[in-house]
């Protein structure tokens, strides 16, 4: 949100997440006001300089004008490569034309200023190359036009169209950033907005609670109402502890942006990003679920919730990228430390192996972990230790698989998707593990109405992601016989192969 | 049967069979069961049976009733047909690519479905170039102009757009491809492999895509254990560009077909286009006539309106395997 000086309210990045998760409850307006302000105006904001701050913020601000962001192109979604859009330098130098078109823009018909990411030639180091530079392009520029709004399953309430830009005159001084910067602009703003997801979702899934939970105490089947059923009741603890979990992780992140400093907290938004779409989508379906056959009409608004949810995997980040972006930002940076020690190792340095062996056999015989969340000194609360020695023994068993799939795949393990997407799993769990355990202890230690509940609702969390931990990271051992990536790839050729699904029906003959 | 045509029909085996007395040969009591009851007989049963082998058809429910009417159950013949019904079903869908047992009779069909064959590329688009006709000419001489029928993938349209064009590309052939009992030949354009000095790896660039990186700044590499690259037999024999079917298969046919290339592949005007040509399928000739052949055929430098360059080497057969 803007700050107050330009008009705006000045909130923190926690209290943009609470406000997320009141919005959330209708998604066309969330995704509306999200397009508006989280993307479209962040690079003013972020990035722009005083000028363009004083002319656009207050409209902005206000509401006066609609912001909308524009960088997806028929061609390009996450490969900035392909973008065609270009802007060439007028004659005169005052003036850049941008020609092109943008498609799935949010707010593409009603916005009024946009940030378009387009093509410029710039000299680097004597050689002409193509950079991305972002510019603020007002729709009274001329040369903008809107296609029709996108038929789209969900968030139909929201306008989404394709922006077309013909020889649009920008002035220079509407380059946010320097010539040639757009990548970086680009790449802050997505990395900003993303936390609020895990807030929006949790607000939606406590409102779905609230209203299956009415339906399931009061329908009858059998002499018993729903929520006596065993399958019925798994259903909310598994929507309970996701909103919960949510909500943690989401508040965590924003608290940790709002420390003085501007610290990079893009690895922390995108787990919860991932984590916070997936869940969602599950957990609105398994609200429509309870209601059955009246949850699929569109009498109730279950169904709403339902296509609305299913976008969030898929917009601000595919989460198929999200995971490579979190896998890879953590592989860098152990990396960076690992890299002489692997070397070491693989050079055969005799000091090296040995405390290796030695560290393998202590854990197989059963050492403990212990990083100084529990105990005397810890900061866990003593309710909380089971779960904290879970989360302790999860942390380094990913420590020590980092390590050697490093020493297995070095660099090239960029093109291991299948191994990544494990890793980056395990981080999201762990990731969550600690907002919930920090979340409960903090409820106990001040004293929080319900918070036996949440010590509940984090321990059952807490012994499941430790079950999947374990499970994804023995999978990521050397020929271990649960990883299937061989066969997945060889069934994944096959089928590519002959672009149809290969075997015989089963109702086929041979004489 | 082959003289009649009538091999591969299963009615004809079955009237065949027919011929044979019901009854007769079916052993009645244990001693004839015991020792090979009409021998001879049954080995006609068998070896008919053998014929629908090697010809591969599939018996059928009123082969098995004959012979049960003819030999009785437990005879060489029936046990034959068992055989036969046992393992032809295994062996019908074995073969990946199978070969229909009609071929078109058309050329351009005939010439679709081998390109198609040895692209086995789904992408890869066959275009008809010329298709066959024969002209009188005013001098009332009968032109016959063959068919030319080629095809392109896009992958191989990439690669051509991204040739050196210093470097030459080749028309090779005509290499035999059989579909049963027919031989067809096809030509291929193609090119040497890049020099391993010469080969340039596109420089990473960190701004390529906007969510992750793609390439780590570490200095590790891969562990020897992991390495699953090396493969004996994946040999970089240079890309092969497209490939044509005709049937005359001389330079000026040829020529025909690399400027309709030339539509799609713009860059074929600037690359120098060499014909290494065979001397293609032949009879076989006397040896005062080969004496003749090695003569003759001065090497021809024609530059013709383009700028490509063409060079006709017409190479003995032996020296097709040698690479240059």
């Amino acid at each position: 949100f803007s700050s107050s000086i330009s008009g705006g309210l000045g909130l923190s990045n926690t209290m943009y997440a609470r406000l997320a998760e009141i919005i959330s409850l209708d998604g066309s307006i969330a995704v509306t006001l999200a397009a508006h302000q989280a993307i479209g105006l962040k690079g003013i904001l972020i990035a722009g300089n005083e000028a363009q701050k004083q002319k656009y913020l207050p409209k902005l601000a206000s509401g006066e004008h609609i912001a909308a962001f524009c960088l997806t192109e028929p061609g390009s979604g996450s490969d900035a490569a392909s973008i065609q859009t270009r802007a060439v330098l007028s004659e005169d130098g005052k003036h850049f034309l941008i020609t092109g078109s943008k498609i799935w823009i949010s707010n593409g018909d009603i916005a009024d200023i946009m940030t378009v990411f387009a093509r410029t030639e710039v000299l680097v180091d004597g050689v002409k190359k193509d950079k991305i530079t972002a510019f603020i392009v007002e729709r009274a520029f001329g040369g903008v036009t809107s296609g029709k709004p996108e038929d789209k399953l969900g968030i139909r309430g929201s306008n989404t169209c394709e922006v077309s830009f013909d020889n649009v005159p920008v002035p220079v001084e509407n380059v946010i950033g320097e010539v040639g910067g757009g990548f970086k602009v680009a790449m802050n703003i997505l990395n900003s907005g993303r936390f609020s997801m895990g807030s929006s979702s949790a607000g939606m899934i406590k409102k779905l609670i609230a209203m299956t939970s009415e339906y399931a105490a009061t329908r009858k089947q059998f002499n018993k109402s729903l929520s006596e059923f065993g399958m019925i009741q798994e259903k909310f603890a598994v929507m309970a502890v996701n909103a919960f979990v949510m909500e943690s992780m989401a508040y965590l992140t924003a608290g940790m942006m709002d420390r003085p400093g501007l610290p990079d907290c893009s690895l922390e938004a995108a787990m919860v990003k991932v984590f916070s779409s997936e869940g969602g989508w599950i957990c609105v379906s398994e609200a429509l679920q309870i209601l059955g056959g009246l949850g699929y009409t569109k009498n109730y608004p279950y169904e709403r919730y339902v296509r609305d949810c299913r976008i969030l995997p898929i917009f601000e980040g595919t989460n198929e990228i999200l995971r490579m972006y979190i896998a890879l930002t953590g592989m860098q940076y152990a990396g960076k430390i690992l890299t002489a020690k692997v070397k070491e190792m693989k050079k055969g340095n005799i000091g090296m192996v040995l405390s290796m062996v030695g560290k393998k056999l202590k854990n197989t015989l059963g050492g403990s972990v212990d990083f100084g969340l529990t105990g005397k000194d810890g900061v866990v609360h003593p309710s909380l230790t089971e779960s904290a020695k879970k989360m302790e023994q999860n942390v380094s068993l990913l420590g020590m698989t980092v390590e050697s799939l490093l020493y297995r795949y070095g660099k090239t393990i960029v093109d291991e998707q299948l191994i990544l997407k494990r890793v980056a799993d395990v981080l999201i769990n762990v990731y969550a593990m600690t907002a919930v355990l920090s979340r409960a202890s903090r409820s106990i230690s001040i004293g929080l109405r319900n918070h036996d509940h949440e010590v509940l609702l984090a321990n059952t969390f807490c012994t499941n992601a430790f079950f999947k931990n374990n499970y994804l990271m023995t999978q990521l051992q050397k020929h271990s016989p649960e990883n299937d990536d061989a066969n997945i790839k060889k069934i994944a050729k096959e089928v590519l192969e002959n672009r149809a699904y290969v075997c015989s029906h089963p109702l086929e003959r041979t004489y | 049967m082959p003289e009649f045509g009538v091999e591969r029909d299963l009615v004809v085996y079955n009237k065949l069979l027919d011929v044979f007395p019901k009854e007769v040969f079916v052993p009645r009591n244990f001693i004839q069961r015991m020792f090979n009851h009409y021998p001879r007989q049954q080995e006609c049963g068998v070896q008919l049976l053998e014929q629908m082998e090697t010809y591969g058809i599939m018996p059928n429910v009123e082969t098995k009733v004959l012979l049960v009417q003819i030999f009785g159950e437990k005879s060489h013949p029936m046990r034959k047909y068992q055989r036969l019904m046992y393992w032809f079903p295994r062996f019908k869908h074995t073969n990946p690519f199978p070969v229909p047992q009609q071929l078109p009779e058309d050329p351009v069909d005939l010439a679709r479905f081998s390109l198609t064959r040895i692209a086995n590329d789904l992408d890869a688009a066959v275009t008809v170039y010329q298709l066959p006709c024969t002209d009188i000419t005013e001098s009332g001489e009968q032109l016959t102009l063959p068919h030319i029928v080629g095809i392109q993938g896009p992958s191989q349209m990439e690669l051509l757009a991204k040739h050196n064009p210093s470097r030459p590309v080749f028309v090779e052939g005509p290499f035999p491809l059989w579909l049963r009992d027919t031989c067809v030949h096809y030509y291929i354009l193609r090119a040497d492999p890049l020099p391993p000095e010469e080969k340039v790896e596109e420089p990473y660039d960190p701004e390529r895509c906007l969510d992750y990186p793609l390439q780590l700044d570490l200095d590790l590499d891969r562990d020897f254990g992991d390495e699953e690259s090396f493969d004996v037999e994946d040999l970089d024999e240079g890309p092969v560009f497209a490939m044509c079917m005709t049937s005359q298969g001389d330079q000026a046919t040829l020529n025909q077909w690399i400027s309709g290339l030339q539509q799609n592949n713009p860059i074929l005007g600037q690359v120098p286009t060499l014909f290494r040509l065979n001397a293609g399928p032949k009879e076989l000739q006397g040896v005062s006539d080969t004496e003749s052949e090695h003569h003759h055929r001065p090497e021809q430098e024609t530059r013709p309106e383009e700028e490509r360059e063409v060079l006709e080497q017409e190479e003995p057969r032996r020296s097709q395997g040698m690479k240059q």
